[in-house]
């Protein structure tokens, strides 16, 4: 080939891919996320509906709804859903009012916010078995220093995350401390872009720091607040690290979550169908809650 | 008015007090660990509680990343971190720059992009059966490549929205003036767009090592040997039944705690938007 050759064809590709730019810089993305994500639909959608042998020489079975009438009579998975939705009301309730709390105080009395600010994010960005075995460690019964300072106090020492009355409570608190630095700084973010004018109107009304909390910074606030206990929620619902560490689901199935529940059902009874059911409706469940909970807050742009 | 100036005297001490509080509670279960990282065994035991290490020795550290594989499943953590960030980033940077700059016929533009966040909204033990079974059917389960790829799924998406935020914060009209005076699309997003997106490709870069240093549940299921774990996997095998390694696992997990303190401070202008795409989070 000659040079001249060369050269036109090397041209004549750079126009074709100018031509095709869009294309050709979205597809890679586009073709990994399809390979990534159908197969394990498809996947998923068909081992629901089959009986999956563990001898990979016996064919897969046609079952029909069968894994997923399952569900209903299931005290297992009625237990993991129960504890799933115990767990994500209180945690991300406690979390976004401690993280309101917090970003008010803060918005209002501190003028030099950055240092502050990155110190008390820091929990969430930690990762989540580092902080599940430091509070194994702050829990442990015989010389954790939870029990040290209840001794101190002169109140009764406890088991903590492996007490059946505390477990999910011990749960809870360990998940407080990670995640209610995510709901104090979207809070922040959203009071440091309040409009003045509104607040100065207020003032001059002598309406009081309750009565413009009440009528302007919360419904100001309401699309961040929104946001955030959604993507919170949706978290909260998987939750699975902290309790594998913590009390492994235990003690008396306490603190089993329905992640939990799908991992022993699939690796530990090796049950892969019932686990794809029972994940499905995981899934359906949470994607209906959050089109609801979006239409609700009128969320949709 | 005296007396509405010391109420406010009251509140403000009262609100320091607090924000001190909440200081103190956030920083001890690190300081915790970390102490706990340099005890003898003994001193972890004590009753009372040693509030600090009076005996500091890195007896822990040898024990982990010396006599057991803590410094191999460090860098196996390292390696698939770097890994998933470069391909995330690759390819994210360029979907995320054609769905901010290029017209898409009706409404593609949009739908592409729900699509693809959509994707990171779904719950990992959905996909992690199907990834499972695909791994052991091609005998790349207990591969750091199978890990890389599982995180890819979940990276991808959150980079694509990140960096399609940035460049929609660039104006167009500097890349618009490149391509007057001669250059191709191609050579204004390579020559003008990417060098000013430097800030949001730092951020993200950061945001997607951070989620693969973190994660847990797809290593856990993925790998089972030595060559493949990952540090949080390691970890998680020295809480067992019957013993629980306090001292091992508290110097790993500090250690493990370490490049995250340290990022977090790089990336916490950028961290807000980070986390409406789901950053952190695995």
């Amino acid at each position: 080939m000659t040079i001249s050759a060369r050269a036109e064809l090397g041209s004549a590709l750079e126009r074709w891919g100018e031509r095709h730019l869009r294309v050709l810089m979205i597809a890679p993305a586009m073709v990994v996320l399809l390979a990534l994500t159908i197969f394990p639909s498809i996947y998923m959608f068909v081992a629901a509906v089959t009986r999956i042998s563990p001898n990979p020489d016996v064919p897969w079975e046609f079952a029909g709804a069968d894994n997923f009438l399952r569900l209903l009579t299931d005290e297992q998975f009625h237990v993991g859903l129960w504890n799933t939705i115990v767990f994500s009301i209180f945690s991300v309730a406690a979390e976004f009012l401690l993280g309101l709390g917090l970003a008010l105080l803060l918005d209002r009395y501190i003028r030099r916010l950055n240092f502050l600010k990155t110190v008390l994010m820091l929990p969430m960005m930690l990762p989540p078995i580092a902080v599940a075995i430091t509070w194994k460690l702050i829990y442990e019964p015989q010389f954790g220093i939870l029990n040290e300072i209840m001794f101190q106090l002169g109140l009764p020492l406890q088991a903590w995350a492996g007490d059946v009355k505390l477990a999910m409570f011990s749960i809870i608190v360990a998940d407080v401390w990670q995640w209610t630095p995510f709901m104090f700084l979207l809070m922040l973010a959203g009071l440091s872009s309040l409009p003045v004018e509104p607040y100065e109107a207020a003032a001059l009304d002598g309406a009081s720091a309750w009565r413009q909390f009440w009528d302007l910074t919360l419904p100001f606030l309401k699309p961040v607040i929104a946001i955030a206990l959604l993507l919170r929620i949706m978290d909260a619902l998987r939750l699975f690290d902290l309790v594998f560490i913590l009390t492994g689901g235990g003690p008396a199935d306490r603190t089993k979550t329905l992640s939990l529940y799908i991992y022993q059902v699939a690796y530990r009874f090796a049950d892969p169908s019932y686990a794809a059911a029972i994940s499905l409706s995981v899934l359906f469940a949470t994607v209906a809650f959050s089109t609801w909970f979006i239409k609700r807050m009128r969320l949709a742009n | 008015m005296k007396r509405s100036r010391t109420t406010a005297m009251v509140q403000r001490i009262a609100a320091y007090v607090t924000i001190a509080v909440a200081l103190v509670l956030t920083l001890f279960p690190v300081y915790w660990i970390a102490s706990n990282s340099f005890k003898y065994d003994i001193d972890i035991f004590s009753v009372p509680p040693q509030w600090f290490p009076v005996n500091p020795v890195l007896k822990h550290y040898h024990a982990a990343f010396v006599e057991r594989p803590f410094l191999q499943y460090a860098l196996n953590s390292l390696i698939i971190a770097v890994a998933t960030t470069l391909v995330s980033l690759v390819l994210g940077t360029m979907a995320g720059y054609a769905l901010a700059r290029f017209r898409f016929p009706g409404q593609w533009r949009y739908q592409i992009s729900f699509w693809i966040l959509s994707t990171r909204m779904m719950p990992p033990i959905v996909t992690i059966i199907p990834l499972y079974i695909a791994f052991n059917y091609f005998d790349m389960l207990n591969t750091k490549l199978a890990v890389v790829i599982a995180y890819t799924a979940f990276n991808l998406p959150f980079a694509t929205w990140m960096m399609k935020s940035y460049f929609q914060d660039l104006p167009v009209e500097l890349e618009e003036a490149a391509m007057v005076d001669g250059d191709t699309r191609w050579g204004a997003f390579l020559r003008v767009a990417l060098p000013l997106a430097r800030p949001g490709l730092a951020a993200t870069s950061i945001f997607c090592l951070i989620i693969s240093w973190n994660e847990f549940l797809l290593a856990l299921v993925l790998t089972l040997t030595e060559r493949s774990q990952t540090l949080p996997i390691g970890i998680a095998g020295r809480v067992t039944q019957y013993n629980t390694y306090w001292g091992e696992i508290s110097a790993a997990g500090f250690t493990a705690c370490i490049p995250i303190m340290i990022f977090a401070f790089i990336v916490q202008k950028h961290l807000v938007r980070g986390l409406s795409f789901g950053a952190v989070k695995g």
